[in-house]
Order: structure tokens, then sequence, then C-alpha cells
């Protein structure tokens, strides 16, 4: 049976409230998730007031700006800045999205920022990913063919066949998808999730695989693919603007007529 | 990872969409259906029973609160129909485009209740 509440020790307390010492008339109160491996306290929620007279257009310049010069003990993983590489995750103003593509203007009212939905949190706003990262493993994303790598031959892939993999290739495997998804929530130990899911489909759908029956066959099971239940979470989240939905609708589909 | 790492906020945090939220009345709806389908098969064998036992439901489905409890089950029943149809054009592949997901969604919304007035309507005038 699913958890609804949180556990005792994730419950969220009152935390630090940052006052903005550079008496700016332009502010806006972020709020964010905090907490601290080292303490052994709960997690907290911390507010801090930033100048937005002195503040880059995203989410992402707002949190560098906090650890900058608020508080340097602010921790999140980030890395391309450009909606490329998907470290910056997280959950903003209830929505998942990457926080260097997610504009603060788009958001009124106050800002608040939390990691991933229903994860383990490493630190503050990372959460940890092994479970999705295994998963990710399982569906095997390689190409499988029958030769040998004697042969030396190029595998060849018609305009026409390339192009059944848009919109499945450009996903970056950020998991804003995966952990918007309540089924996912709640059976996250078995349900391999949308992004694993649209991953899976991405190789059953490759032209040049070899092995599509064999992988639509490992995929198609009650827990696995079947806890999918369109609820579309993961389509409204996906900051590259796929459509796992559709992707796991194409498996499930594949399956009930092949 | 230790066991004693918190768990990130989720039912908590995460907003609501009209998916998600037609999603989860779908389910509740399905469970009271299942419910009212089991208590109506006993009304029609309580009909068995004789004429005072039908008096006796005749008028508690005509008090406000059996009303209620009529209007509520038009309610239940056209959306569950019309949210399946939505699955089943899911189902065949079709639909999951955001933008009309999103307006199928909020067609199901509003057709639910336009068909419960007119389940209403037509029950109380043929029956």
């Amino acid at each position: 049976m699913a958890q609804f509440n949180l556990p005792q020790n994730s419950k969220i307390e009152v935390g630090n409230y940052f006052k903005d010492k550079t008496n700016s008339k332009n502010i806006k109160k972020v709020n964010v998730y905090r907490w601290d491996p080292s303490t052994g306290k709960n997690p907290r929620v911390d507010t801090f007031e930033v100048d937005m007279n002195n503040c880059g257009p995203k989410v992402l310049d707002i949190l560098i700006k906090i650890k900058n010069e608020i508080d340097p003990s602010l921790t999140f993983r980030r890395s391309c800045a450009h909606g490329v590489c998907g470290s910056c995750a997280m959950n903003i103003d209830g929505i998942n999205g990457l926080a260097c593509i997610k504009s603060h203007t788009d958001i009124t009212g106050d800002l608040n920022v939390y990691p991933l939905p229903h994860l383990k949190v490493v630190k503050d706003l990372i959460g940890d990913l092994t479970t999705l990262y295994k998963q990710y493993e399982s569906i095997q994303p390689w190409l499988k063919v029958d030769q040998t790598g004697e042969e030396k031959i190029e595998l060849k892939q018609s305009q026409k066949d390339r192009e059944k993999l848009d919109g499945y290739y450009e996903c970056i495997l950020c998991a804003c998808c995966s952990t918007s998804c309540p089924s996912y929530w709640w059976n996250g130990d078995k349900y391999l999730g949308p992004a694993v899911l649209l991953q899976a489909y991405r190789w059953i759908n490759d032209s040049r695989d070899g092995d599509k029956k064999e992988r639509l066959k490992k995929v198609a099971d009650e827990l696995k693919l079947y806890r999918c239940h369109t609820i579309m979470n993961c389509t409204n989240s996906c900051p590259k603007g796929l459509n796992p939905a559709k992707a796991i609708g194409s498996i499930k589909k594949m399956l009930a007529t092949s | 990872m230790q066991n004693n790492n918190p768990l990130s906020p989720h039912l908590q945090v995460y907003k609501w969409q009209i998916s998600s939220l037609l999603s989860i009345t779908h389910r509740i709806v399905g469970v009271i259906n299942f419910i009212a389908i089991t208590i109506i098969c006993f009304w029609s064998v309580s009909l068995l029973l004789g004429q005072t036992s039908y008096q006796f439901i005749q008028t508690f489905l005509n008090s406000i609160f059996g009303k209620f409890l009529v209007i509520s089950l038009c309610w239940t029943f056209s959306f569950h129909i019309l949210n399946e149809v939505r699955h089943l054009f899911w189902d065949a592949g079709y639909g999951f485009d955001l933008k009309i997901a999103k307006i199928t969604g909020v067609i199901t919304l509003f057709g639910s209740f336009v068909l419960t007035i007119l389940f209403y309507i037509l029950g109380r005038h043929i029956f």
C-alpha cells in the first residue's frame, strides 16, 4: 500500500529567514528545501530574500546567486545551464523542470524550490537516482545486432526509419518525468517509470536493432509497464517537450497487436 | 544509501494537473460505481419481497438525501463513461498530445455534468 504521508524523519520544519541586505526594492522570496546529512535534524525550508535587480532571468541564476552571496552551503546539481545535461532537474513551483531553462518571471508570488519528488535526499536539492539508473541499465540501452564485429559492416538506416526516433532520442534522462509520476512514487522499485520506458521504446523502435521481440517480451510485465495509468504528469513536466505517455501507449499498443 | 535520509516531498508539493485530477477521480468514481451497482442489484432482488419494501425504497429515493444520492450516482456513471472513452482512444494510440489531452479532459469534466442532467431528466420522464 502506498504511503501518502511523509515518514517522521522527512517532515519539513520551518527554517531560517535570510533578510535582504542590499535594500533592494525588487525582492523575490525564494523558499528552498534544505537538508544537511551532518546535523541529523529534519529537513527544513529556508526563505531567502533575493534582490532581483541584480539577478539573471532563470531559476538557476537565483540559486547560484543565493549560493554566491547569501548561503554558500546551499547544495544543488548543475552543469551546462542550457537545458541539455539534465543535472538541475528539481521541483519548481510544484512542477518538475530544469532550473536552468525555467524563467522566474513565469512564477507569480514566492518561488518554491524542492528536490525531485519521492526520492531519498542526499543533500538539499539533490535526490538519489540510483534506482532509476539501475532500471535504465535493465532495459539494455544499446544496439543489439547479430554481427560479431568481425564483419565491419555499416548499419544503415533510411531517413524514414530515422525519423521514427524523433521525439524519443532527445531524452536527456533528467528524471523530471519519472519523479512526477504518482505510479512511480508508489511502485518505484518495480515499475520502470516514464523515463526508462521512453528509452525502452526508443530501442524497440530502432530499425537497426535486432532484438525487438526480446525487448518487448522483457518489458511486458504487470508491474514494469502496466502500472502506467496515463496520468500524464510525465508529459506535463518534460522540459524537452517529449511525450513519455505516448511512448508507453505505443509499447502497450505494440504488445496488444503483435 | 542509508535509511535515515529523508524522503523528498511528493503529494505535499506537486501541483495538480487536470490530467492527474481526472485520473484519480476516475479511480475513486470507479470504486463508488462498483459499490453502487452491487446495491442496485440487491435493490432489484428486494422487489421480490413485495410492495412494502418497494414503497419504502421509493419514498427513500424521493427524499432530499435520496435525490442527492441518485443525482450523484448519475454523475459518477457519466464521468466514468466519458473518461473511459478517453482511455479507449489512448489505448488505440490517439490523443496523447498534451494539448489534445487537456482539451479532452475539460470536455470529459463538463460533459459529465451535461450527461448527468440528461440522465436525470430522461430518467424522470421515462420512469
